[in-house]
């Protein structure tokens, strides 16, 4: 078993509604893998289709090597999740429901929630009712963070945290990671992915329109490029592979194809130059190119729709 | 304060701006009515329904002055009936208008109550506690707006059904001066719960504790009354059911009792508003407390937690059907004394074999087993509630077949409902044995209180089949409690064909302890309960979760 994760050209409709719409999607052991895509293109429906809460119409999904429809109970014994939208019952306090899921799945280590407990700075006697939306998420996360799942499921897990909370939250799945557990997180937050995931898998409209490593995400991109010259540059907005030229006389700013990158710097340099700023294209910038208007990458699907 | 700003600003600018307290004040009302577009009408159709139902099924049974008479003497001299209708007003000197009210008058005045709490909680805690309220408050919108609009709405809404109470007694032929006043006790009761259950909406701790609170003081004015009815007749200025029952609608109307219930809704209503003040946005005035700060060991699986979630409300049914039933076996043996009464032989008659009170307490087993069945239908929707409110899914994305997490609220449901029927029964028997001295009656209604219990789990099975086959389905389970209602008590009033009595399980329990035990209708229905579940389980493995 390589992959924690495979889907293969999965399909589920709700009514006219093509929630995932042929998804093709990978996740490798030890992995922790990041998942984008703006609100409504299927990456709740994904993670509760693995989680077995959901059958795909068509197409097949393994996880762990099982099948999530079929073999649930048996699966979820390694399996630690984290709703988008945290519902707890209002009466029981949030150590109650830590302990209490903990007790489901039979892993409780007491030592490891105190710990996490103590981390993210919960009030673990308070009753579920009074719980802000971040203190909800809180629990969620001791609940899934304290167990020794091998899959630990997170669908924006971060969505209510501050900063702080969203730091140890990183240091949290760090260590995870570092035991070689795999982590599946949807996000909005894209520093978060960069700084965590070592792949992306992008959504759009139930299929994946993008996959990768960061660095070949990049490689697919454009770098951003801001030089001075001596002389001023002529003829930049005709090479292959150049785009959204602006020169401001100072200096000139444009984004280069990578793969355009080496030639575009050789005939730079030939106008002798000053000063250079070379920036990697950021994920948010990967993300806007892909929703955006002008969508610059190709998708990884053939004929996927635009 | 603020209001004095912004009305100095008003009329400084001549613009005719409302005082901030209830700014927006017609928008939430509209708002309102907008929610209740369906809910609003479905209330006042079920309400004056099966009113008028009653009423037409109760004038077409006594039509000679002899049927009236017989009736009267019956009601005045059983104390059961007494504490289950009332005191028996205009019973001395019968006419059919006091024969109507002495039997739809009581539970009319319960179910405009019951309407008025559920409104009330709908728009005011309720709302809190999805925090759309929040949404509501952060735009320009009074303190006060939400509430006053949610007290006028459904004082309108009591009102106009009111309206319809007292047209669907003047239909059957009732004189004009009983109808309004029957229709003005049901709106002046249905004002003073709108008040309490305003209170209740400040007060408690949920939403759904409110309208635990609202349904208790309804309960207590129920049981109030009752003890007045049998006995110190000055209770009923204790209880606003009491005191609605005494303005006596067709019998010699007395209109200033209308004035201690003004009084009442009066008080409540304001003291709502005040308490409104000192609150914060979704907490009561009784604080939520802390609890445990981890979890006992016991609380470990799907139906330990089914227990914790719904110890509570089994605890409060349990308490109320346990009164009830010392409440019945007190007054049992009251019937006995009646045996010579010719109205009486002849009820005797149409129930079969056993002594009268063994009718009157198949008849009151009957009655505790369809009101029980409320928790056995609702302790099965809890599934429901559940996985509306996305607390299934975590559950069941860690080792928990969908099955057993199906079968733990199943099971508190039908377990819970055998011990309501159990600690109801000995309570029968205890109420009997403190009239009486005699122990002969535990036995055989224990026994009863079982076989009723075969019925529960039917509808509970029921429910449970079509919380299986999905969330929007489940609630219909209500529809299989209301028929056992409408044949157990309609049946013989609206003249069912036995067909149709056959749907509610209850008609095939032997009426124990009147009628013998019989093994085999309680087998079959069994067998249909194990039927249903056995869809339940089918069913909810095959399809999409929430």
């Amino acid at each position: 078993m390589d992959n924690a994760i495979e889907m293969h050209d999965v399909v589920k409709t709700f009514g006219p509604t093509r929630a995932l719409d042929g998804l093709d999607l990978e996740v490798g052991v030890g992995e922790v893998h990041g998942y984008l895509g703006p609100n409504g293109a299927g990456k709740s429906v994904t993670i509760r289709t693995l989680l077995g809460l959901l059958r795909q119409d068509s197409g097949e999904v393994r996880l762990l090597g099982g099948d999530p429809w079929r073999d649930a109970v048996s699966l979820h014994r390694s399996i630690a999740y984290v709703p988008g939208d945290v519902s707890l019952w209002p009466n029981l306090s949030g150590g109650e429901i830590i302990d209490y899921f903990a007790r489901l799945r039979g892993d409780l280590d007491i030592a490891k929630r105190d710990a996490l407990v103590e981390r993210f700075e919960l009030d673990p006697r308070k009753k579920a009712s009074t719980y802000s939306k971040g203190n909800r998420q809180k629990v969620a996360l001791v609940t899934a963070l304290s167990s020794d799942a091998e899959l630990i499921l997170l669908d924006e897990p971060t969505s209510g945290l501050d900063p702080l909370m969203s730091t140890i939250f990183e240091e949290c799945v760090e260590e995870v990671a570092a035991e070689g557990r795999t982590v599946f997180m949807s996000s909005h937050i894209l520093a978060e992915v960069e700084k965590l995931c070592d792949r992306v898998s992008i959504i759009r409209q139930g299929r994946i329109v993008q996959r990768g490593t960061l660095d070949d995400l990049r490689a697919t991109t454009r770098t951003s490029i801001t030089v001075s010259t001596e002389r001023p540059i002529e003829g930049l907005d005709e090479r292959e592979g150049v785009h959204a030229v602006r020169d401001d006389e100072a200096r000139v700013r444009f984004e280069v194809d990578n793969d355009q990158l080496g030639p575009t710097m050789e005939f730079v340099a030939s106008f002798g130059v000053v000063s250079l700023v070379s920036s990697p294209p950021t994920l948010e910038e990967l993300f806007m190119r892909e929703y955006g208007d002008e969508a610059h990458v190709e998708p990884v699907e053939e004929g996927g729709e635009r | 304060m603020t209001a004095t700003a912004t009305a100095d600003v008003a009329a400084g600018s001549g613009v005719r701006v409302q005082p901030a307290p209830l700014a927006a004040f017609w928008r939430q009302l509209r708002f309102i009515a907008r929610r209740d577009r369906v809910r609003a009408p479905v209330w006042f159709a079920a309400v004056v329904g099966l009113v008028a139902a009653s009423a037409v099924s109760v004038v077409a049974l006594y039509t000679t002055d002899e049927d009236l008479q017989s009736y009267a003497t019956l009601a005045q001299a059983n104390v059961a009936f007494k504490a289950v209708t009332g005191p028996g007003y205009g019973l001395d000197d019968v006419t059919l208008g006091a024969v109507v009210m002495n039997e739809v008058a009581l539970y009319t005045y319960v179910a405009v109550a019951l309407m008025a709490v559920f409104m009330v909680v709908r728009h005011t805690r309720a709302e809190e506690e999805t925090e759309r309220a929040e949404l509501v408050r952060a735009a320009p919108v009074g303190r006060y707006a939400s509430l006053v609009a949610t007290l006028v709405w459904v004082s309108g809404l009591v009102m106009v059904t009111s309206v319809g109470l007292t047209g669907a007694m003047l239909a059957v032929g009732l004189d004009a001066a009983g109808s309004l006043a029957f229709g003005a006790a049901s709106a002046a009761i249905g004002v003073v719960f709108v008040g309490v259950a305003a209170v209740a909406a400040q007060v408690a701790v949920s939403a759904r504790a409110a309208k635990s609170l609202g349904g208790a003081v309804l309960g207590a004015s129920f049981v109030v009354r009752g003890v007045a009815d049998i006995g110190n007749g000055w209770m009923i200025w204790l209880s606003p059911l009491g005191i609605a029952q005494a303005i006596r609608p067709f019998a010699d109307e007395r209109w200033w009792v209308l004035l201690p219930l003004a009084a009442m809704a009066f008080v409540t209503t304001g003291a709502a508003v005040v308490l409104l003040g000192r609150r914060d946005l979704g907490a009561g005035i009784l604080r939520q407390q802390p609890g445990p700060s981890t979890g006992s060991p016991r609380l470990g699986t799907p139906f330990a937690l089914a227990v914790r979630l719904q110890r509570g409300a089994l605890i409060g049914w349990m308490v109320g059907l346990a009164l009830t039933g010392y409440f019945i076996g007190l007054i049992a043996d009251e019937a006995e004394a009646l045996a010579d009464n010719e109205a009486v032989a002849e009820m005797l008659a149409r129930a079969g074999q056993g002594s009268i009170t063994e009718s009157l307490l198949a008849t009151m087993t009957l009655m505790v087993a369809l009101i029980g069945s409320g928790f056995t239908v609702s302790s099965v929707l809890r599934l429901r509630t559940e996985e509306n409110a996305l607390r299934a899914d975590p559950i069941l994305a860690t080792p928990v077949d969908r099955r057993r997490w199906f079968a733990s609220h199943y099971s508190v449901a039908v377990g819970g409902s055998l011990l309501l029927m159990l600690a109801s029964g000995v309570m029968i028997g205890f109420g009997y044995l403190s009239a009486t001295g005699r122990t002969d009656e535990f036995l055989p209604v224990m026994a009863a209180a079982s076989a009723q219990w075969v019925a529960m789990v039917v509808l509970g099975a029921f429910t449970l089949a079509l919380a299986g086959l999905g969330t929007r389905w489940a609630l219909l389970g209500w529809v299989g409690l209301v028929a056992g209602f409408v044949v157990g008590f309609l049946g013989d009033t609206l003249d069912l064909p036995q067909w149709a009595r056959n749907v509610s399980p209850f008609e095939h329990v032997p009426a124990m302890p009147a009628a013998p035990f019989d093994a085999a209708p309680l087998l079959i229905l069994a067998g249909v309960a194990v039927a249903f579940t056995a869809v339940a389980m089918v069913a909810i493995r095959r399809r999409d979760l929430g």
